[in-house]
Order: C-alpha cells, then structure tokens, then sequence
C-alpha cells in the first residue's frame, strides 16, 4: 500500500484568546477583545462625505472624533459584500483608525484554538479572516482587523481629510 | 508494454450520471450533517463542515459537473486533496450512495474539461475521474 502523502493540513494554534462575537447579515463572526478599544452605539457619528474617496471607498460610511483622533467607520456588511444590514454598534479599534459598524455585539468569550482558514476559500476571505474558532460546535471566523481599512486605503482616506482641513491628526 | 494494473474509485452519482474519485483519496462518506456557513466569496463552497474536530469545506461540485438541476444532495464525500503546498479534507455533496470499483482507464479524448483526470470504461458507461482540486477552482456557472 502506498505510504500516505506528505504534507497534512496544519493543526489548529493552540492559544487562548479572548474574541468578542458580533452579528452581521445574519452571520456571527468574532474579532481579538485585544484590538477593540470601545464599543459604542451610533450617537455622535457622522456621515462620510469626501468628494471622490466616498465612492473609490464606499463600505466607509461614518466618521467619528474621540480625543482628538478621527475614525473611519466601515460597514462591516458592505465590507463582508453582504446585502445592507442594519447597523446599530460600533467597535472602535485600537491603534489603527478604524471603527466597525456591525448589528450587535453578542459576548466576549475565550477561544482555546484558531483553525486555517481551508485554503479551498480562495477569494477575498483569505484576507478577511485570520481563521476559523469552532465555538460549542459552531464555526466562527475571527476576523482581521486590519483588513476594514488596507493601509492604501488610509492613506488615501489621510491625504483626503488633509487636503480638506489642511492639517488632520489620525 | 505492460497494462497498467486496475486501480480502485469511489463512484460517486450526481443525479442521472456518475464520476469517481481515486479511492486512496476518499476518507469518509458521511450522512448529511449541518453545513454552517459564514461571508465568503469563493463560487462553488457552500460552507464548512465540523468532522472530528477538523473544519471541511463543502464543495458543491454538482453545480459545474451537471449544472443547477442537479437533485438535492444526501451524503458527503470527504477526500483528500492536494491544495497549494497541503493536502486538505474537501466534502463533496453527491446524490446518493456511493460504490467502490476497480477498472483500468481508458484514453482520454482531448476534448475532456481540464478537471477531468481520466476515464473509466465501466460497461456501457464511460465514468470520468474528477480531479478535485482543479475542479473546486472552477468558477460557478452563472
């Protein structure tokens, strides 16, 4: 019989994590608790408007000013390509200037291992997850916080708000 | 020149035709279970399994190898199959139950879709083999 074939699929990294699950379209996804700083209703949002940027980035539909920093909401359904949700949560992330609008945020648990995403997902996802969580049977991507906004995209997002205010702080 | 030796597949129906798969891929031919499914954007997966405390992706091959009205699918087979650098568990929906079969292959005709690997000679019918990997990187019939 021939010897099995080389390379398995990689185990799970087995390291504990606290995520906080969140809802989008229907969809429960989960995202580190160490890179969300705040999460908020919609009160003092407000709409983004930026001549050509609102249209080349369009899933960015609010803005936010905290301490002197402004965030940049995404809508997190229209990140995910999802038909429009109803967005009524922000999470405010930690060190980039990114928020999340999302439906609701659910629980902040502890996962015990992140999975691969399988590599027979070979569209955007690779790049929205950081892997999969199984969670009391369920799978829960864990997503990557720093694909809401690429850095190309926030440095278009600087260079627009510069040239609009002349000097920003982000 | 020595005949190649008959080599064991699992043939697999999807509605009225079947197609086969090396059998030394084939792990599992499991009853139908929850697929859970999340955002994505790859054409033919329809979601993940959980079998063993390992994460599956269902390939929906059925929409490329019969088209949309393929009838409702009842098992998973689960295969090996060589993704990029790893060997990765894929399910495939098919239609009923499967059979395991050994037969020589016949040549190719050249005008086979690139997903198909060989051919059996299996009476009457002609069963193609179905490499799975280039097949789950077909794109979805619109």
């Amino acid at each position: 019989m021939k010897p099995l074939k080389q390379t398995r699929s990689q185990p799970p990294q087995a390291a504990r994590e606290d995520v906080i699950v969140f809802a989008v379209g229907g969809f429960k996804l989960a995202i580190a608790a160490s890179v969300v700083k705040e999460i908020r209703g919609m009160e003092d949002l407000h709409a983004f408007a930026l001549g050509g940027i609102s249209a080349q980035i369009s899933k960015l539909k609010y803005t936010l000013e905290r301490n002197g920093t402004t965030y940049f909401v995404v809508d997190a359904a229209q990140h995910f390509l999802l038909p429009e949700s109803h967005g009524a949560r922000v999470m405010v992330l930690r060190n980039v200037p990114t928020g999340v609008l999302v439906d609701s945020t659910d629980r902040i648990m502890e996962i015990s291992s992140l999975h691969a995403l399988p590599r027979a997902f070979t569209h955007e996802e690779r790049g929205w997850y950081r892997g999969l969580a199984v969670v009391n049977g369920a799978v829960v991507p864990v997503v990557n916080h720093n694909a809401f906004l690429n850095k190309t995209e926030l440095e278009i997002l600087r260079a627009g708000l510069e040239r609009v205010r002349g000097v920003v702080t982000v | 020149m020595m005949a190649e030796p008959d080599k064991s597949y699992v043939l697999f129906p999807l509605g009225e035709k079947r197609f086969a798969l090396p059998a030394e891929t084939v792990t599992e031919l499991a009853r139908p279970d929850s697929v859970q499914t999340f955002p994505h954007r790859t054409p033919l997966l329809t979601g993940v399994l959980v079998r063993r405390g390992k994460i599956v992706p269902v390939c929906d091959v059925a929409q490329v190898l019969v088209g949309a009205a393929a009838p409702p699918r009842k098992f998973y087979l689960i295969a090996n199959c060589n993704l990029g650098p790893r060997q990765e568990l894929t399910a495939v929906p098919v239609t009923g139950e499967c059979e395991l079969a050994s037969a020589a292959r016949v040549p190719l005709t050249g005008m086979e879709a690139p997903y198909v690997s060989g051919l059996l000679a299996m009476g009457d019918e002609t069963v193609a083999i179905v490499a799975l990997e280039k097949l789950i990187c077909v794109e979805a019939p619109q």
